[in-house]
């Protein structure tokens, strides 16, 4: 009770990119920045998987990351969420054509909370949806019994 | 003997790549690198597509060099239209690129203090480079892709006022670099993490063929800039180099390059003509190898034009697949711990989305057809069956 409340307020994001221009994964580093401040907001960010709350993902889901993007998911430990961060995350964005190769939307690999749209979103919107979407999706997480 | 193997996350990568590190105690001996979670299939798509959808397409193989990527593509189209553009197009362009070359060395360097954990200079130099997205929105209307070199001229003009703006913001940014340049100079820790860690010779980086500031840190002295026809023309350039070929020679250079593009945007405010911002053009059929100074170093851009500006047939070489195998090859040898490694591979600064071009599948017994530089045919018309695909042309 007390971890997931504490929980709320000091959220530990990953970032992975599965695929795309590398834009909207610049702009998260820019979230760092003194203007934004991510960690003034309880917000910290590091690339470790096992110890993370939140999962942000980017990018075109790329033929590598098909079926690691799962086992990925499944070493976060729970209670997790998902954002999914920009158009090639939630549909594939410019990648979407005819003969491509990749298999976007992420939503149909894993169980996305919240998607931010953009090419890139701008950091501002990337910051308000971790802070609004991820707590609620923390308490209302259905642990597997 | 042992295998460390990094990534494809991990906390020291921004990027998704798999590093394996073969070990002798704390030293590396060998690595491997391992591709791949970055393939979209850019070139594939580009196929048979007018060039205004596949300059969105380029913008888009890398999300940092953006503008470096179209413009090679629409210079190499007008040099196929033997097209001048006029000289305001020309400074307005050069504005353009080196305020993204700014951003782009900050953020490397940024990226290279955070991986050797010193943080302040890291979040210093990420806030100097929100002043230059600032300088980019403005002119363009986006903070990360632009889409503002079009054929025949740009989409938008830079008006008195935005003038002011930028010379201005440069003011602040260049003050801010030149005190941030003097706390890595004179920082004794710092110094201790870079001088003399990851060495390369400059025999070893002409034979692994380094670009850009990789290449300059080990004191060969080449950029492309000193072969475009307006940097000739209208900017004295020469390139900045050193000789150490160390961190601190690869870092201490991108410093130098970010003053130094300072200086050629006040040269191009300072003697801005009138003109217009866009002329016609119509792009005919040929083939073209072009080359460019992306931020990172040399970008190639090799393809084959239909009727109307259609490409048929596209390779891209971008910078960062040359500076990896220098990394590999020959810096890593001279990395005295693993914690070193990570910081010798960041100042290279790595773009993986700009490096995954061709994937080649043959586990699955896949037909594999490499359809590379070796297919782009030289002469237009001369085999015209060699740079063809069933899939994608437009006839």
């Amino acid at each position: 009770m007390l971890k997931d409340f504490i929980r709320k307020r000091s959220i530990h994001i990953c970032l992975v990119c599965t695929g795309g221009c590398n834009g909207c994964d610049i702009e998260v580093a820019a979230l760092l920045s003194q203007r934004y401040d991510l960690e003034q907001y309880g917000i910290f960010l590091h690339n470790n998987p096992r110890e993370c709350d939140a999962l942000l993902v980017t990018g075109t889901v790329a033929k590598q990351w098909q079926e690691k993007l799962v086992e990925f998911y499944d070493k976060v430990p729970e209670p997790k969420a998902v954002v999914a961060i920009g158009a090639c995350a939630l549909s594939g964005g410019i990648f979407q054509q005819e003969g491509d190769k990749v298999s976007a939307p992420v939503s149909d690999i894993i169980p996305v909370d919240a998607e931010v749209p953009g090419c890139p979103p701008r950091p501002a919107e990337i910051a308000s949806a971790v802070l609004k979407y991820v707590p609620p999706a923390l308490a209302s997480y259905r642990r597997k019994s | 003997m042992s295998y460390i193997p990094i990534g494809p996350i991990h906390p020291g990568l921004k990027e998704p790549l798999r590093l394996k590190l073969k070990t002798e105690g704390e030293n590396v001996v060998d690595a491997e690198v391992d591709l791949g979670y970055f393939y979209r299939g850019a070139e594939q798509l580009a196929k048979g597509k007018p060039w205004q959808k596949v300059a969105y397409l380029t913008e888009r193989v890398c999300g940092i060099c953006s503008n470096a990527h179209p413009i090679t593509l629409i210079e190499g189209l007008e040099k196929i239209a033997e097209f001048v553009p006029s000289t305001r197009i020309q400074f307005l362009r050069v504005i353009m690129a080196e305020l993204n070359r700014i951003h782009s060395h900050l953020l490397a360097n940024s990226i290279y203090f955070l991986a050797i954990e010193h943080e302040t200079l890291g979040i210093y130099l990420l806030n100097t480079r929100e002043k230059i997205l600032d300088l980019l929105e403005m002119i363009s209307g986006n903070r990360i892709l632009y889409s503002w070199n079009i054929v025949g001229g740009v989409r938008m003009d830079i008006k008195e006022s935005h003038l002011k703006k930028i010379l201005k913001n440069l003011d602040e940014v260049e003050s801010e670099v030149f005190r941030n340049r003097k706390m890595f100079k004179t920082g004794p820790f710092l110094g201790l993490r870079s001088r003399d860690i990851g060495k390369m010779s400059k025999e070893d980086a002409i034979g692994a063929r380094a670009v850009g500031p990789v290449a300059r840190g080990s004191g060969v002295k080449f950029d492309w800039r000193m072969k475009h026809s307006t940097y000739i023309d209208y900017f004295d350039f020469e390139p900045i180099y050193r000789n150490e070929g160390d961190n601190y020679a690869r870092i201490m250079n991108r410093f130098d390059e970010i003053l130094q593009s300072i200086n050629i945007i006040r040269m191009a405010i300072d003697e801005l003509p009138n003109g217009p911002i866009r002329e016609e053009c119509e792009i005919p059929p040929g083939t073209i190898d072009y080359r460019y100074e992306a931020p990172r170093g040399e970008l190639a851009y090799i393809f084959e034009t239909a009727q109307y500006g259609i490409i048929r047939n596209i390779t891209i070489r971008t910078p960062t697949i040359m500076n990896l195998e220098a990394c590999v090859k020959h810096m890593f040898k001279d990395s005295p711990t693993i914690a070193d490694a990570i910081a010798i591979y960041q100042t290279i600064d790595p773009c993986i989305a700009c490096t995954e071009r061709v994937i080649v599948l043959n586990e699955k017994g896949e037909k594999t057809e490499f359809k590379g530089l070796q297919n782009v045919v030289k002469k237009y018309g001369t085999s015209p069956k060699t740079g063809m695909t069933s899939q994608g042309n437009n006839k």
